[in-house]
């Protein structure tokens, strides 16, 4: 125990920012995720999805319902065919994204009051795709509906003024709150910044516990704690600061939570995710372990911290497990806070959490440590 | 031990290797099925059932009451939590215990009774998109079943006392939607799809950067390559190969089989599909590991390389709508080109001639192959170089 705490400051300082991989791992994963992975979703929403059109009517009408089809921003109409079987050999052959199927007889049977059926269909392998489609085609149908029953109100003797207020019985505004343009950038970034400094850090402090050197088995083991976490927090706070400042102002994301809630959430965030990172770090026998681990741990985490897939659809030992992990209180809390403006109050019980996560893996990681460095019994302590 | 080795016995003694190495024999057999159905368990659900929404009821009236109950009856929605205030179920749907809060005015009855339409307002948590997207339909089809039995009612009692006719004077056109190639409109069969791809090849390329290093570990890469070198990456490639082409038959059966997921297309052309996209994410992974020589850093590319694919994928987002630099970083992943073919086959049929585009895409993957060989000749005839990369 012959470190002073400067002494180990220094020697930490030097191992991490002279470990070529930790600096590779840390800013170099930060920096590259910050641009890799929002790039494909930039343009935030579909545009002008594909569609092929079978106009079975050729009337005036049907012909205007194209139009207003075309001109919605979701669909652009980009092939026609003349029956339906051809429509869905084009459909396949030029991966277009939905058919629209306008009947035989359409304006007639409008006319008659008969109520004639249009047919809408999306490819619902690719979801996101689908529901625009049907966002655009349905929007232009129902357009085309009102309009119907304008003409028919005003036929029968109504003001055009009453008819354009009253075609509907009951009017539905809806409003997207939150992410009103129902980007996808606005919808991915929050949640996923927050997994990219979880999984970074745990990486980067797993590498670095990982290597054993002789000057840590000198090292008291509440101190090495302290000096390390102390250290990796620092620069991941100043990494977070760069995600949530500059990065959110970058990707034009929302920001609706104070400095202070955001330092708060940080705290505990960044702690337990470092702690976790020590006991990875010394349970695993080789450093390029932990990195392993982490990877392999992505893909559930995202898909477990619901806000892709609602937590009540999700089994409940797989909620339960997941809980462990920091990231899932972490991206409820700050997407609560920053994305949804909702008040600290609410989320204190994630924030417990955390603070809970916290001192478990505190508490794993002084001990593992301890047990690591306290019998420096010649067989690791050599080398 | 550096003489000429048959490759058979190259071909034994990484396999020796591998059962000797714990880690990386869990990587190659048991943990990819796991975190594969871990996956999917998590989707199991497919379609989501009973989200909350919020209700502020402002008019208490036989017909709002009536109206909540259309919105409940939603397989979608729940809408059991009702707040008496717009404030009190704002607070709710920010703290993220509604996904949607519903205002209805205060005159809602007499207003349409009067026939002077009065507005519903609907604020939906759009954050969550996906969720946001289902509460919105949900929403949109309720209040339209709703308005269509206010509107026939009202039609029958005045002008038309035929129910067709008081149908299509509500709605004038009737509209059918097809949800194509997934029927039940199920996200289970929609991201697990994606998914599992996408997670098997960080698993390939993991696994490739972990048994090169373990040569770089338990001695000499030098002396593994031998007088051989070719041999010898290609029987460690081959063993790999032929694991990680069995992991991929295992989450195809697992979805198309065992699942019973709609399946029209030729399993020859996906098995083939999948041995190339194997080759190409080993072919890919090697490269990590031969400019970098070391595990840990290997690896960390090779996380930076595969972790955001499923991004790229163009499942979640559609491809027609990337940017240019993300098509050009997405055509490097095998598994993006791999997805076009699995999504051609499995949900049109399309036939062999559509997806070979995508099957040269992934035989260009030969160049970062080929890189990974010169590299291994290089290391192999230089004693030294080795040891300095380490």
């Amino acid at each position: 125990m012959c470190m002073s705490w400067r002494d180990t400051l220094q020697h930490e300082v030097r191992a991490i920012f002279t470990n070529p991989t930790i600096l590779l791992t840390v800013f170099g994963g930060v920096l590259l995720y910050f641009f890799l992975y929002p790039l494909p979703y930039i343009q935030q929403v579909p545009r002008d999805q594909e569609v092929v059109v079978v106009n079975l009517d050729n009337s005036q009408l049907s012909r205007h319902l194209e139009r207003m089809v075309d001109a919605t921003p979701q669909v652009r109409l980009s092939a026609r065919a003349s029956s339906l079987a051809e429509a869905e050999r084009i459909f396949v052959a030029r991966k277009m994204a939905g058919i629209l199927a306008i009947p035989e007889n359409f304006y007639r049977d409008l006319l008659l009051g008969r109520r004639p059926t249009l047919s809408f269909a999306g490819d619902a392998g690719y979801f996101l795709v689908y529901g625009t489609v049907l966002e655009g085609m349905a929007g232009a149908g129902n357009t085309l509906a009102a309009e119907v029953k304008m003409n028919r109100m005003v036929m029968s003797g109504q003001a055009p003024a009453l008819a354009t207020e009253q075609y509907s019985a009951i009017r539905l505004n809806l409003v997207p709150v939150f992410n009103p343009t129902m980007g996808y950038v606005n919808y991915v970034i929050p949640a996923v910044f927050i997994l990219i400094l979880h999984q970074t850090l745990i990486m980067g402090v797993g590498i670095l516990g990982g290597g054993q050197d002789g000057y840590r088995q000198r090292t008291a083991p509440l101190q090495l704690l302290v000096v390390r976490t102390g250290i990796f927090v620092a620069i991941y706070w100043l990494l977070a600061m760069y995600y949530f400042g500059f990065g959110f102002t970058f990707y034009d994301v929302p920001r609706l939570a104070g400095l202070p809630e955001l330092h708060l959430i940080l705290l505990p965030f960044l702690l337990s995710a470092t702690f976790l990172g020590i006991c990875l770090g010394s349970l695993l026998p080789r450093r390029e372990l932990v990195t392993l681990l982490v990877l392999i741990s992505s893909l559930p985490l995202v898909f477990a911290s619901g806000f892709i897939w609602p937590i009540s659809a999700i089994p409940t030992p797989i909620i339960v497990v997941s809980q462990l992990f920091p990231v899932i209180p972490a991206i409820q809390a700050f997407i609560a806070v920053n994305q949804m403006g909702a008040k600290f109050s609410t989320i204190l019980p994630l924030f417990y959490q955390l603070w809970l996560c916290t001192a478990l893996y505190g508490t794993l990681a002084w001990w593992l440590l301890r047990s690591k460095i306290t019998p420096p019994i010649a067989t690791e302590g050599a080398s | 031990m550096t003489s000429f080795q048959p490759f058979g016995r190259l071909v034994v003694r990484e396999w020796r290797a591998l059962l000797e190495d714990p880690w990386l024999l869990s990587l190659v057999s048991w943990i990819p099925p796991l975190i594969f159905l871990l996956l999917w368990a998590i989707m199991s659900a497919g379609i989501a059932r009973d989200l909350p929404i919020g209700i502020v009821d402002l008019d208490k009236s036989a017909m709002s009451r009536s109206l909540i109950r259309h919105y409940d009856a939603s397989s979608a929605l729940a809408a059991d939590s009702a707040y008496i205030d717009p404030s009190q179920g704002a607070a709710a749907l920010r703290a993220g215990k509604i996904y949607a809060l519903v205002v209805i005015p205060s005159d809602l009855e007499n207003m349409t009774l009067l026939g002077h339409p009065p507005q519903v307002s609907a604020f939906v948590n759009t954050q969550f998109l996906l969720i946001g997207r289902i509460v919105n339909t949900a929403l949109l089809q309720a209040q339209g079943t709703f308005v269509t039995k206010v509107e026939v009612r009202k039609n029958l009692a005045t002008e038309s006392p035929v129910f067709d006719l008081a149908l299509a004077g509500a709605v004038p056109v009737g509209t059918q939607v097809t949800p194509l190639f997934n029927v039940s409109t199920n996200y289970a069969q929609f991201l697990v799809a994606a998914m599992l791809p996408a997670a098997w090849q960080i698993f390939m390329v993991a696994a490739t950067v972990l048994s090169l290093a373990a040569e770089h570990r338990r001695g000499d890469t030098r002396q593994w390559l031998g007088t051989t070198p070719v041999r010898a990456l290609f029987a460690k490639l081959l063993s790999l190969a032929i694991l990680f082409w069995l992991h991929g038959l295992f989450f195809l059966w697992f979805m198309y089989v065992q699942q019973g997921w709609p399946m029209h297309g030729d399993w020859t052309v996906l098995l083939f599909a999948q041995l190339l996209t194997v080759c190409a994410s080993l072919a890919s992974a090697s490269v990590f590991f031969f400019i970098t020589m070391d595990a840990a850093r290997g690896l960390s590319l090779a996380a930076a390389y595969a972790a955001p694919g499923l991004a790229f994928i163009g499942v979640t987002f559609p491809i027609t709508d990337m940017t240019l630099p993300a098509k050009i970083w997405r055509s490097f992943l095998p598994v993006s080109h791999y997805i076009e073919i699995q999504f051609g086959q499995v949900n049109y049929g399309a036939p062999l001639p559509s997806a070979i585009p995508q099957l040269a895409a992934l035989g260009w993957f030969i160049l970062p192959l080929l890189f990974s060989i010169y590299r291994a000749r290089k290391l192999a005839e230089s004693p030294k170089e080795d040891r300095i990369c380490a």
